[in-house]
């Protein structure tokens, strides 16, 4: 009886000393900024509920992401990574493989995604599907006053000088892929793209970086129309912008980004519960309403109210049929493609 | 003599042009911290919201003060080597000088992401790591180039037959050192000290690679928000800060003294 | 004893410096020396691709135009920035000097350095407000002129130019003073008194004595306007395409790093040159 008490005292007091040891956690992230992860009530929330503190630490491009992780390791517990490099994240070691059984609403991923191929390389979770949107375009509706239906609206004599653009040399080849009626992911005619994106270079104002430049351009008149992502175009709408986002016909690039475990950190399991909160659908219809990207979570998905954003435009079957899914780039695709975009604008001085 | 009445006052309504031209991005910036529009748009809707904001926002402030610190320290450290290695430049010849100074060019020439990242790898490879001591570190050796630059140029302006005349009537090295070169290049350190602050303070690329998750600066604050953008919260902590040093200017500029000879 | 003097020199030259250039050697040389051998290598630092010692990045430089079409693109714009640089600073440091006396001068002093002490980024964007159509001299020309204006100089080559003069200028105006502040006022008196007229003053006078401060100030703008990026990205728009910006993407939207430092070492030695060409000019003209 004594030896029972004395054996529940000590179990007692190893729970207490786990949650404790739990409760002491600080999960490091590394993610874009003011990407979902970071939203102050989100953090809080969380917080509150695990008891678990998260800090941030921000990239501002995949490579330097992939730096950061190779330099740092046991540095981050959760790290945002594109679907494109997941593979090379894997294959270079930097992640680990994720026991999706403390992941209460992974079953609820929508299958397609959770098990796309680049996120489960060799049949193992690396990066569990968190969100996904596309890279079309957006116009400003005061100026535009129909909507296009057709990407080459960028080369329309009309708008010239009067367009934005992204000085990234990736996603400008694949629009001019997409204007040239190709699979993004396996361009043949490299010629035709770079005459293409040439005959853009002079419709072309200015370059956007960030999406605060791209409210402030639209908002300034500095041009009229610009690429832009789904969820920022849900977020700039919501901040009353007179702006519309458009899937041409001829489609969009989608991209989907999945939350992994780099290797050596030291708190996967409440890693594993940030992870499961940032799936959780009523996280998600919060975030959706201030502007998101969307989720992969069909539960969190169906749970949009009807006029949402990503209920309207990425919800619609018609509009999801014509995008075209990134897939991972090889390096010397990237460097050709860099290689083209940089003489395309030294030349164009 | 009214020529040169003229001259100066001409002189001085240019001055007052060119503190106009410095001072444009400055006032905008100020605005803007009271502007309602998030989007920086015009015309201004007066507002202290973003004040109130930023007042709530510990991640800034105490990013400021982090920046403030470590750009003191930087201060410090660089102003004092900085010096000492101008000193022996301009005082002794010796086998590798030129080398030496053609060294300085480097760390100046070459873009700092390019640094930033080396010293990431470099650091990483020898254990140092990323946390204050490694945003320390860059900045220092970011801003030493800067004042061994500035107080050269001081010094060229002083006349090695003044050292010769003090050691010739007995005094050390450092006697020399201290009441004869230190007060004629005492302007020059004063420069290369708010250069060494500055080449601190605004560092984002270095400390933004150095500095640890959680443990940041308001530069690289500021960098990180660089693709989402920032709000004008940044442009009211930077009109503080402004405020604040425009007002310890007041107070050195009551006791310093660039060039009362 | 010549010899004792001399060893006795070395030493304490070697004690004024080397605390210095140890520090410089740890946090600077010995990265950048890493980043040099990456500039050789076929392959970036990590991954488990086969690397090779090479000097196809170099050769990249001289086989694509348009590398060195933007480098001299890059060079013409650090003329460009430094000539305004010296010709804007180099007045103003004198009215400075010269014919403020006192109290104001102090104050002046820390006044054209206080900008440098906000952040490069918030004074960037802060520009882009300014400049642009609508923007805050668009609207004061419009307000103060009976005619409609459109002035819009957002995403131009000027653009760049005025956010880096700015950017610059103090550096200029800083060690320009530093050296004018130490002309003797009687030198300038006397040969003013023997009849000299103003421009054989400035001539032979007052630039030959404070041309070390000159050449400091423009060195400190030249080299760094050279290999800049965040001006030229920000307020260049699709006209901000310079050197430093390809060299960025080297880093950012590839993970070239053996060619990007190339190219910056390609920089380095470049502008070195152009200091080395200029060095014994300037020794002369001393």
């Amino acid at each position: 009886m004594k030896r029972e008490f004395g054996l529940s005292i000590a179990a007692g007091l190893t729970a207490v000393l786990v949650a404790a040891g739990a409760q002491a956690a600080e999960i490091r992230v590394l993610n874009w900024n003011g990407y979902g992860t970071d939203l102050e009530w989100a953090v809080k929330a969380f917080e509150e509920k695990t008891g678990n503190s998260v800090v941030h630490d921000y990239f501002n491009s995949e490579q330097e992401m992939l730096t950061k992780l190779r330099t740092n390791p046991g540095a981050y517990d959760v790290v945002l990574i594109n679907s494109a490099f997941t593979g090379q994240a894997e294959k270079e070691g930097l992640i680990q493989a994720i026991d999706t059984s403390g992941i209460a609403n992974f079953a609820d991923i929508a299958p397609n995604m959770a098990t796309n191929p680049d996120l489960v390389p060799g049949g193992e979770v690396y990066g569990v599907a968190w969100t996904w949107g596309l890279t079309s375009f957006a116009i400003n509706t005061d100026a535009v006053p129909t909507t296009p239906t057709s990407i080459n609206v960028f080369w329309d004599e009309q708008y010239k000088g009067k367009i934005g653009w992204r000085d990234d040399a990736l996603e400008s080849v694949q629009f001019a892929a997409l204007a040239t009626g190709q699979d993004i992911n396996d361009i043949k005619d490299l010629d035709a793209v770079k005459a293409k994106l040439a005959a853009l270079m002079p419709q072309i104002k200015t370059f956007w970086s960030s999406e605060n430049d791209w409210n402030q351009f639209m908002a300034a008149g500095d041009f009229v129309m610009a690429p832009y992502w789904s969820g920022s175009a849900a977020r700039s709408i919501a901040k009353g912008l007179p702006v519309e986002f458009v899937v041409p016909d001829e489609g969009a690039i989608g991209w989907l980004d999945g939350l992994s475990i780099p290797t050596g950190s030291k708190n996967v399991d409440a890693a594993r519960a940030f992870i499961n909160y940032m799936i959780d659908p009523e996280f998600y219809v919060r975030w959706e309403a201030e502007g998101a990207p969307a989720t992969a979570n069909a539960k969190a998905a169906a749970a949009l109210p009807d006029d949402s954003f990503n209920r309207t435009v990425l919800g619609n079957a018609e509009i999801v049929a014509r995008v075209q899914f990134m897939q991972p780039v090889s390096e010397e695709n990237r460097k050709a493609y860099l290689e083209l975009w940089q003489e395309l604008k030294a030349n164009s001085q | 003599m009214a020529m040169n009445r003229i001259l100066m006052r001409l002189g001085r309504v240019y001055l007052g042009l060119i503190l106009v031209f410095l001072y444009v991005p400055i006032m905008v910036m100020a605005a803007m911290s009271f502007n309602a529009s998030e989007f920086y748009q015009l015309p201004i809707v007066f507002t202290t919201d973003w004040y109130a904001r930023l007042w709530n926002n510990s991640a800034i402030l105490d990013a400021a003060w982090n920046s403030i610190w470590i750009a003191s320290v930087t201060t410090i450290i660089a102003t004092a080597l900085g010096t000492a290695a101008a000193i022996a430049f301009f005082r002794y010849d010796f086998r590798g000088k030129a080398i030496l100074q053609v060294l300085l060019f480097p760390p100046i020439a070459i873009p700092w992401l390019i640094t930033g990242t080396a010293m990431l790898i470099f650091f990483f490879a020898i254990g140092i790591g990323r946390g204050s001591r490694a945003v320390l570190l860059g900045h220092v050796a970011l801003a030493l180039p800067y004042v061994i630059v500035v107080v050269t140029a001081r010094l060229r302006t002083f006349d090695p037959q003044l050292e010769e005349a003090a050691r010739s009537l007995g005094a050390s090295s450092w006697e020399v050192t201290r009441f004869v070169t230190l007060p004629w290049i005492a302007p020059g350190v004063t420069a290369g000290a708010l250069f060494a602050f500055a080449v601190s303070f605004d560092q984002f690329v270095v400390s933004y690679f150095l500095s640890k998750p959680g443990d940041v600066t308001l530069p690289v604050l500021i960098y990180s928000a660089i693709r989402k953008g920032f709000t004008p919260e940044i442009n009211a902590v930077s009109t503080i800060i402004i405020v604040f040093s425009m007002a310890m200017m007041v107070v050195v500029a009551r006791y310093a003294k660039f060039g009362e000879r | 004893m010549g010899a004792t003097l001399r060893q006795r020199d070395n030493f304490r030259a070697v004690l004024l410096i080397s605390p210095a250039y140890l520090w410089l050697l740890v946090a600077v040389f010995l990265p950048l020396s890493a980043m040099l051998f990456f500039s050789f290598l076929s392959e970036g630092p990590f991954g488990d691709g086969a690397r090779q010692l090479v000097l196809q990045n170099y050769l990249e430089f001289f086989e694509k135009g348009f590398y060195s079409k933007l480098l001299w693109r890059s060079l013409k714009l650090g003329a460009v920035v430094t000539a305004l640089c010296l010709l804007i600073g180099f007045p103003c440091a004198y009215v400075l000097a010269k014919t403020i006396k006192g109290r104001w001068r102090e104050a002046l002093f820390l006044l054209v350095i206080l900008p440098f002490w906000s952040n490069s980024l918030v004074r960037i964007f802060s520009w882009a407000i300014v400049l642009r159509g609508n923007g805050v001299i668009d609207a004061t020309l419009n307000k103060l002129l009976p005619f409609e204006v459109s002035v819009n100089l957002m995403f131009t080559y000027s653009a760049v130019v005025i956010g880096l003069v700015h950017s610059y200028l103090p550096y200029v105006i800083l060690t320009s003073y530093l050296t004018l502040q130490a002309i003797d006022d009687s030198l300038i008196d006397a040969a003013r008194s023997l009849g000299a007229p103003r421009r054989t003053i400035l001539l032979r006078i007052i630039l030959p004595l404070s041309l070390p401060g000159l050449v400091a100030g423009g060195v400190l703008v030249f080299v760094p306007v050279v290999g800049s990026f965040m001006e030229p990205r920000i307020l260049g728009g699709r006209a901000g395409t310079f050197f430093g910006t390809v060299i960025e993407d080297q880093f950012v939207a590839v993970f070239n790093w053996p060619l990007g430092a190339a190219l910056s070492f390609t920089l380095l030695a470049v502008v070195l040159l152009i200091l080395a060409v200029a060095s014994p000019v300037l020794k002369r003209a001393q």
